[in-house]
């Protein structure tokens, strides 16, 4: 399944980069995601929560790999998760665009899912990944107003 | 993850029961395994296929969707309950029997505790409202045909009306002469 | 009065039971102290199983054991073959067969990895979240032809290939045929995998009785005995010492059959090794994923005719489908590439076949068992045939059909039961015209024109089909009277639904003159009966049926032997009437039969040399060959050509069962055969994406018919005996499902014929039939005819 789009954050090219290196921003943009902790360059483990359906919501082991890092241009994210319903793997091509002041996100994911969440979760999961991406960048925004507004206040006038 | 059991009470087919349950324990899994009813049947856990179908207050629900302490203060029926006695049976059941309305009968019992209410409020329903009454009850032996006859006899013998005569095909030509069916073929 | 049963509808004595919830199926099974059982399953379709960590899982309170391969030690075998193949020329054959758990690769998503025993179902099932399985993916193996390419991946590294089966059959000089024929006609078919999906699922529960040293199995499957016989040996008991009970089974359908499924080999080791009584059952999405499914083939076929519209001959090239294993050898594609002759003279037939590994759940026969495939085939290439050469689509099957002069019929191949492909009889026009006539075929174009002039697109479709039932090897019955007068039936055959305690009982009834109500019929436990196959094949009631019968001549030939002692006369001069003995010239000189059992068993005295005590026989009955079923079936379909839906309005059965023992019974199973085969043709599709995971493992999203979409199906029955057996017996069980497809889609393509779109694939979704729509040309204005 592939999920991709674009999307505009109100941040500077090199704010948004940074901030999307840092696991506690990250663990938003993954709705469900419990928490996150990096375990050195570019990787990091967590739980998410996920339930799909008539799939019970359960934790499922996360796993999170950033690699082909261009700074502040370009990189590839690959998402695995676990869990006793099946697994699921991304892998995310992600580039940012600067556009005056603000920065155009551009991703594809190509998204596979397997297992028993797979086998009743299908009809649904084409929609819930459109929505979970949609909820993260969401979140993320609202993440990276947050801390700009907050690095704004801390900055002297 | 497992919660503390609660205490339930729940009246099953005019017997009332005391029990203490899971919160998660599912009303089919209660009556099959708590209380031995095993006539209540479990064929897909997520409420398509109708057979785990009791009434509850008097209403077909299914009992994979329903967690037994949601059942508690009511009044469960099943399909043990049906017959008015030992060795004797519902009309219901009679007509099932009498116009092989049942194959394998794993998910007549579902049928049955769907029809009963049902005939209770259409006392003569036509074809296509028995379909649809139906519909939400998954069977894979008979093709149906045969439990839309059941229910029609089981209304029709309510009433007082005429019976349809089971064996609907016809034999043809039993064994023919081979030369005239030679001849024939030629 | 004689007492006639068989051909008559009686009620069945299993109904009682089944209606007021007192029917024992294995789930019903409880204990004291029982222990369930729940599986961790692979969730990839092709995998190294790099490791498994049960220890958190062991550790969880109720958990009683975790199992993983390596716990099996020396019980860790794969699985049995069951069917060798058969002895053709040149045949390759690769086996791989299922193993009860997982060891060093996942092969199919649901193969089970771990077995969690605990003190309840809910409490197994927790557990499953502490088992850690390593898994490296593998390129997964889903497309056929991408499997045999030499650089595709592996599934089973020994055989260094994914090439199941291989397998030429022919007769008669196809090229030379096709260079004789004024119409060539080639084409590409596709059939995909399907859901046996009995409403009951899997279910197995043991009990090891350590005093009596005595194994109790309750099991879901369709041949208890071979079950048994097949655990004894691997558990290292003495048959004796195990009893499978085939309690009350909710649907078979052929995936229930001698499987030695996992879950089957593992639940009695594990009672017997805990010392506590296991069970397991299935749940539905397990079963989506664990259970053996239907076949995905796709065939290269050509046919060859002359003007007039007669086959001169056929070639086929299919791969079959086989799954992530071959445990059931090669009866499925030997069916395709049998039963696509069909009722047809065909003097030229060039068959082949590959069967490849996928990884997939593993393909055994479901009702049906590949036949569909090949009436496909077939019946698709003479519709197009037709449509060439301007025919009536009945006519083109009127011209090629066997007639009877052609009987006993030698097509020159082997079938699945080793036996040359050998029709023993059929009438097929008399069908054929008759079906026409119950569809109202003769009027059809103007009722068609009609419905058009109302917006309505109405279509019709009659196709034929031959079916090899009633195959060996054999099975058998013992008859009893009782000292209370009752007659007591026991065979080893399972039952599903069949109504087979029924149907034997009428026959046994007949044949001893007694009251259907007091014969009573126990299957299905191998306490009772010794010895037997199973049910498969539409093998039933004609082989244990005969058996039945055979059993019931002699229990009645010994009944006249003791009256006869009794009364002092001759036996000539006994006659049974009611359930009695009595001398015909003195009807009141009777005895009960109960009294005749008391007789035959005395407290003193001897039992006379060359005579055996009691009112018992026990007989065999193995036909030498299956015995042909056949038919027609037609329909009438109703298509929206905007949403893509069908409608089935009309539909029409006529078959030769041969002698019907009860038509009721019939046709409940014809029935719920068009149904099983509507389901196949139009609603149930597996979807399997290409990295082999199953998309619609639920009865949400797998649509099975339900009574909105069914039709009530018009029967007519013809019988031409079987001289196979001496009932007259042949086989109904698969008949429904099996040309359901091909008469759906011809007239599908009747409805649309101002479309020409070929229809060349099953199952044809209403999304699949939309595609369809779109991408057919302009409509034209001819072909209203049907
Ligand atoms: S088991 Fe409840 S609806 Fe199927
Ligand atoms: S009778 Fe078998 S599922 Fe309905």
């Amino acid at each position: 399944m592939i999920v991709d789009g674009e999307y505009t954050f109100p941040a500077p090219r090199q704010t948004v980069w940074t901030l999307l290196q840092d696991p506690d921003v990250l663990v938003k943009a993954m709705p469900g995601a419990k928490h996150l902790t990096s375990t050195g360059d570019g990787a990091y483990e967590g739980v998410i929560r996920i339930g799909v359906g008539p799939v019970t919501a359960a934790e499922w082991s996360l796993t999170v790999l950033l690699s082909d890092r261009t700074p502040p241009e370009s990189y590839t994210m690959q998402v695995d998760s676990k869990g006793t319903l099946g697994f699921t793997r991304g892998n995310a091509k992600v580039e940012l665009l600067d556009e005056a002041g603000s920065t155009r996100m551009r991703y594809r994911a190509d998204l596979q899912v397997g297992g028993k969440v797979a086998g009743v979760g299908q009809r649904l999961l084409d929609q819930v990944a459109k929505m979970m991406t949609k909820q993260g960048l969401e979140a993320l925004s609202r993440e990276m107003k947050t801390r700009l507004a907050e690095d704004q206040e801390a900055a002297p006038a | 993850m497992t919660a503390l059991p609660t205490e339930v009470s729940v009246l099953v087919n005019g017997t009332s029961h005391r029990r203490a349950v899971e919160p998660r324990l599912l009303l089919s899994d209660f009556l099959r395994h708590d209380l031995g009813l095993t006539g209540t049947h479990v064929g897909c856990e997520h409420g398509v296929c109708g057979a785990c179908t009791v009434l509850m207050d008097g209403e077909a629900v299914r009992s994979c969707l329903v967690f037994a302490v949601q059942a508690d203060g009511r009044e469960v029926a099943t399909v043990e309950g049906l017959a008015p006695r030992d060795g004797a049976l519902h009309p219901l059941q009679e007509a099932f029997r009498d116009a092989h309305g049942l194959q394998c009968g794993f998910c007549t019992p579902g049928f049955l505790m769907t029809l009963v209410p049902f005939l209770a409020e259409n006392p003569d329903p036509d074809e296509h409202t028995i379909r649809e009454a139906i519909s939400g009850n998954l069977c894979r032996c008979t093709g149906y045909a045969n439990i839309v006859h059941a229910v029609r006899l089981a209304a029709d013998r309510a009433a007082g009306r005429a019976e349809v005569p089971m064996s609907t095909g016809e034999t043809i030509d039993p064994v023919e002469a081979p030369e005239a069916a030679a001849l024939e073929a030629r | 009065m004689s007492r006639r049963y068989v051909g008559e509808w009686v009620t069945r004595n299993e109904d009682q039971r089944l209606l007021t919830g007192h029917a024992l199926f294995v789930d019903d099974v409880r204990l004291e102290g029982m222990l369930h059982v729940a599986f961790v399953r692979s969730d990839h379709a092709h995998a190294v199983l790099r490791g498994v960590d049960a220890s958190a899982a062991r550790a969880r309170p109720g958990v009683v054991a975790v199992y993983t391969a390596e716990d099996l030690g020396d019980y860790w075998q794969p699985g049995p073959l069951l069917v060798p193949p058969p002895p053709i020329d040149g045949i390759v054959f690769n086996l791989a067969t299922q193993v009860p758990l997982a060891k060093d690769r996942l092969r199919h998503v649901g193969e089970p990895i771990a077995m969690v025993v605990a003190e309840s179902r809910y409490l197994a099932e927790d557990a499953l979240a502490d088992v850690v399985v390593d898994a490296e993916p593998l390129e997964p193996v889903t497309d056929l032809e991408r499997a045999l390419e030499p650089d595709a991946p592996v599934i089973h590294p020994q055989l260094g290939t994914n090439l199941a089966a291989h397998v030429v059959q022919r007769h008669g000089d196809y090229e030379e045929a096709k260079s004789r024929a004024d119409l060539v006609l080639s084409r590409r078919f596709h059939y995909d995998r399907g859901a046996s999906a009995a409403i009951e699922n899997r279910a197995v529960a043991a009990r090891w009785d350590g005093q009596a040293q005595e194994l109790t199995i309750w099991d879901t499957t369709q041949a208890p005995i071979p079950i048994r016989n097949g655990l004894a040996g691997m558990l290292g008991l003495m048959q004796s010492q195990v009893r499978v009970v085939a309690p009350f089974v909710g649907g078979g359908f052929g995936p229930k059959i001698m499987m030695f499924y996992p879950e089957e080999v593992l639940v009695p080791w594990a009672a017997m090794r805990l010392g506590r009584p296991v069970k397991w059952t299935e749940d539905r999405q397990e079963n989506f994923f664990a259970t053996t499914q239907e076949r995905g083939q796709v065939h290269d076929a050509e046919i060859a005719l002359s003007r007039d519209g007669r086959i001169l001959g056929v070639r086929d090239s299919f791969l079959h489908d086989t799954g992530a294993y071959d445990p059931y050898g090669l009866t499925v594609p030997i069916n395709s590439q049998c039963t696509l002759l069909g009722p047809y003279d065909v003097p030229a037939y060039d068959a082949e076949f590959r069967a490849v590994f996928t990884n997939r759940t593993t393909v055994t026969p479901v009702r049906g068992a590949g036949r569909q495939h090949g009436v496909f085939v077939m019946e698709r290439l003479l519709d197009f045939a037709a449509r060439e050469l301007g025919m009536d689509a009945a006519e083109i099957r009127r011209v090629n059909y066997l007639v009877q002069d052609d009987f006993p019929h030698d097509h020159k191949i082997l079938f699945q039961d080793f036996q040359p492909l050998v029709y023993d009889s059929g009438n097929y026009r008399p069908a054929l015209e008759k079906a026409l006539e119950l569809i109202r075929w003769e009027g059809f174009p103007e009722e068609k024109r009609r419905a058009r002039e109302e917006g309505r697109r109405l279509g019709v479709g009659v196709v034929s089909y031959v079916e090899g039932t009633g195959i060996g090897p054999y099975e058998g019955a013992r008859v009893t009277i009782e000292p209370s007068g009752r007659v007591r039936v026991a065979t080893g055959l399972g039952t599903q639904g069949q109504g087979h305690y029924t149907a034997f009982a009428q026959i046994v009834a007949e044949a001893l003159d007694v009251d259907v109500a007091r014969v009573g019929v126990v299957t299905g436990d191998t306490r009772e009966f010794n010895w037997g196959t199973g049910t498969f094949a539409s093998r039933g009631a004609v082989v244990a049926g005969s058996a039945c019968h055979a059993a019931a001549q002699a229990v009645r030939a010994k009944v006249l032997g003791v009256a006869a002692r009794v009364l002092n006369v001759p036996e000539g001069e006994v006659e049974l009437w009611d359930g009695h003995a009595r001398v015909r010239a003195e009807p009141q000189r009777s005895l009960p039969y109960g009294e005749l059992a008391m007789r035959a068993n005395p407290l003193r005295g001897g039992v006379s040399p060359g005579t055996e005590p009691g009112l018992e026989a026990t007989a065999y009955f193995g036909p030498d060959r299956g015995s042909t079923a056949s038919g027609v079936h037609a329909v009438v379909v109703e298509v929206d050509a905007e949403t893509a839906m069908a409608k089935f309005l009309r539909y029409v059965v006529v078959h030769d069962c041969g002698k019907l023992i009860n038509p009721v019974l019939v046709e409940g199973q014809v029935q719920g055969g068009v149904a099983h085969g509507i389901g196949n043709a139009f609603f149930e599709k597996l979807h399997y994406d290409e990295s082999g995971q199953l998309q619609n493992a639920s009865f949400m999203d797998y649509l099975l018919p339900t009574a909105l979409d069914v039709p009530e199906v018009s029967m007519a029955h013809r019988e031409t005996p079987a001289p196979m057996n001496p009932l007259g017996l042949k086989g109904v069980g698969e008949a429904g499902c099996i040309p359901t497809g091909a008469a759906f889609a011809q007239a599908v393509e009747d409805a649309l014929s101002d479309l020409s779109i070929e229809i060349r694939e099953i199952p044809l979704s209403p999304n699949r039939l939309f595609e369809l729509l779109r991408e057919a040309p302009a409509p034209s204005s001819q072909g209203t005819a049907p």
